[in-house]
């Protein structure tokens, strides 16, 4: 589904965030991206939703290179792309349905479709009795439960997580989890950046360690190691 | 375009004119203030020219007739007068009638000049031309006719005058672009608050897949909102105020002659409501195209 082919990417500023990668991720797959700051999980993510462009090699999706989408043709391939942020990216001035309903409007869907698709959602990510909240009534896990569920709604093929865990204890944490790995079950691919050893432990899936910009290893049903190299 | 999708652009363009409410209140208030500026001083401009236009109509070339021509020559030299190109009207003007405008002005100063032989005047033309800029030029050619002694036009005033009011038109016109280049800069500055304030809505629509201009209509249309509401308030108000005004003028200062509110208001209020509304639509426009770029 995913397919990186020397994948290189440096910035304007001269810094090579990630050096000749190389990755194939197959549809329904579940992926952690581990590495500390600065190894390139972020630079990964961004090229993946084509926010970037590589400088070297070719990224394949579904099999498109997607460096070779036109402008206008980049809206519909995020379609398929369901995003969940570290720091949640809601608008406070909506409520939780609204939140959701507003992917669903912004890709046309009809009034019908949002009235069927928004609750089932919310309900699977646990939040169906919170539709009518504001985002800062809630907690930080329901937030990014929120989040979760907008990505969710357009049934999109991938789900790509920055760091979800990133500002949750540790229960909340295995919450949204639990959450991924349902939706995970239901054939969607799931590529999330992670620095929770705990979580990625706990869940015994593929672990992409990224270092210096390189995939220093690569495991299926993999854990968490602090110091790979 | 689907219909569904311009319900939801006109209704986000108005819920967010609703949500963003001081900022939405400060954006109409700034396109208020600099198109009431914009439109006072057009008013004032139109007036300017206006009146200067009317002391310029009053500007006439007078030429004396030669003492020696008969009654029929000076016909004939009237006629060639009314022919020339660039002459509005003649007014011929015998000694006689010249002297009784001295009578009506000075009265017993001038008193003991009647008669034939007494009195010191001449026959003379009064001559407007077409274009009063053309005077100079004109007299020039009128002296030049035979039978003409003398020819009369305030030389130097007149030339003076015309280039004072070129001027102040010269002044006007880079004022009133100078202003609207100013409403222009200020409105847009004001949507990019606005603007600014939604980076991050802007950025999820984009994250979720919204084409380009799913994100901008609802701005486009806001920032038409924002400039046609600021434009209505000073469009109204200048209508009044400058109705009053004439009517002020007209029973206190009736020398001055204003144009009437008919002949520009409209214009004026067209104009207003065509800036506002366009600058509100571009500034909108060019103010996010940098968050678009995700």
């Amino acid at each position: 589904m995913i397919e990186f082919q020397r994948v290189s990417m440096a910035y304007p500023n001269g810094v090579t965030a990630l050096k000749s990668i190389n990755l194939s991720v197959e549809q329904g797959e579940f992926v952690f991206l581990v590495g500390e700051s600065g190894a390139g999980k972020s630079t990964l993510i961004r090229l993946l939703c084509r926010e970037l462009l590589p400088t070297e090699g070719s990224i394949r999706v579904q099999g498109r290179d997607i460096a070779r989408l036109k402008r206008r043709e980049v809206p519909f391939f995020r379609r398929n792309i369901g995003v969940v942020f570290q720091d949640f990216r809601l608008l406070e001035n909506r409520t939780v349905y609204e939140n959701v309903a507003f992917a669903m409007q912004v890709v046309g869907a009809t009034g019908r479709d949002i009235r069927r698709r928004v609750p089932d959602a919310l309900q699977l990510v646990g939040l169906a009795a919170k539709a009518k909240m504001k985002p800062l009534e809630l907690s930080g896990g329901e937030q990014q439960r929120v989040c979760l569920a907008r990505a969710i709604v357009n049934q999109p093929s991938l789900i790509i997580a920055d760091e979800p865990t990133g500002n949750l204890d540790p229960r909340t944490s295995m919450g949204i989890m639990d959450a991924l790995k349902s939706i995970n079950i239901r054939g969607t691919t799931v590529i999330m950046a992670s620095h929770d050893k705990e979580i990625v432990d706990a869940m015994r899936q593929r672990v992409l360690v990224l270092d210096g910009g390189k995939v220093v290893r690569d495991e299926r049903r993999g854990v968490y190691c602090q110091h790979a190299n | 375009m689907l219909i569904r999708n311009w319900l939801h652009y006109i209704r986000e363009a108005f819920s967010s004119v609703y949500r963003n409410g001081w900022m939405s209140f400060a954006s109409i208030g700034v396109v208020a203030v600099t198109l009431f500026i914009l439109g006072s001083f057009i008013l004032l401009n139109i007036n300017v020219e206006y009146i200067a236009e009317d002391v310029k109509q009053q500007v006439e070339i007078v030429a004396f007739v030669e003492e020696s021509l008969a009654a029929d020559e000076v016909d004939l030299l009237r006629v060639s007068l009314i022919r020339m190109e660039k002459v509005e009207e003649v007014r011929f003007v015998s000694r006689e009638d010249a002297l009784e405008r001295l009578k009506e002005e000075f009265g017993p100063l001038v008193e003991g000049f009647e008669g034939r032989e007494r009195n010191p005047l001449r026959d003379s033309f009064e001559i407007r031309a077409i274009i009063p800029e053309d005077i100079p030029a004109l007299a020039k050619e009128v002296a030049e006719l035979p039978g003409i002694a003398r020819v009369d036009y305030g030389r130097g005033v007149v030339e003076q005058l015309f280039s004072i009011t070129g001027v102040v038109r010269l002044i006007g016109i880079a004022f009133m672009i100078g202003l609207a280049l100013t409403a222009m800069f200020l409105i847009a500055n004001t949507i990019k608050l606005t603007v600014n304030a939604r980076a991050k809505e802007i950025m999820i629509m984009k994250y979720v897949g919204a084409t380009e201009w799913f994100v901008r209509w609802p701005f486009l249309i806001e920032g038409v909102l924002l400039g046609f509401f600021g434009a209505l308030l000073p469009t109204v108000l200048l209508m009044l105020v400058y109705s009053e005004a004439v009517a002020w003028t007209s029973l206190n200062l009736h020398f001055l002659p204003l144009v009437s509110p008919g002949m520009v208001i409209m214009e004026l209020a067209q104009l207003l409501l065509v800036l506002g509304t366009v600058i509100g639509g571009i500034g909108s426009l060019v103010s996010m195209r940098r968050f678009l770029k995700v």
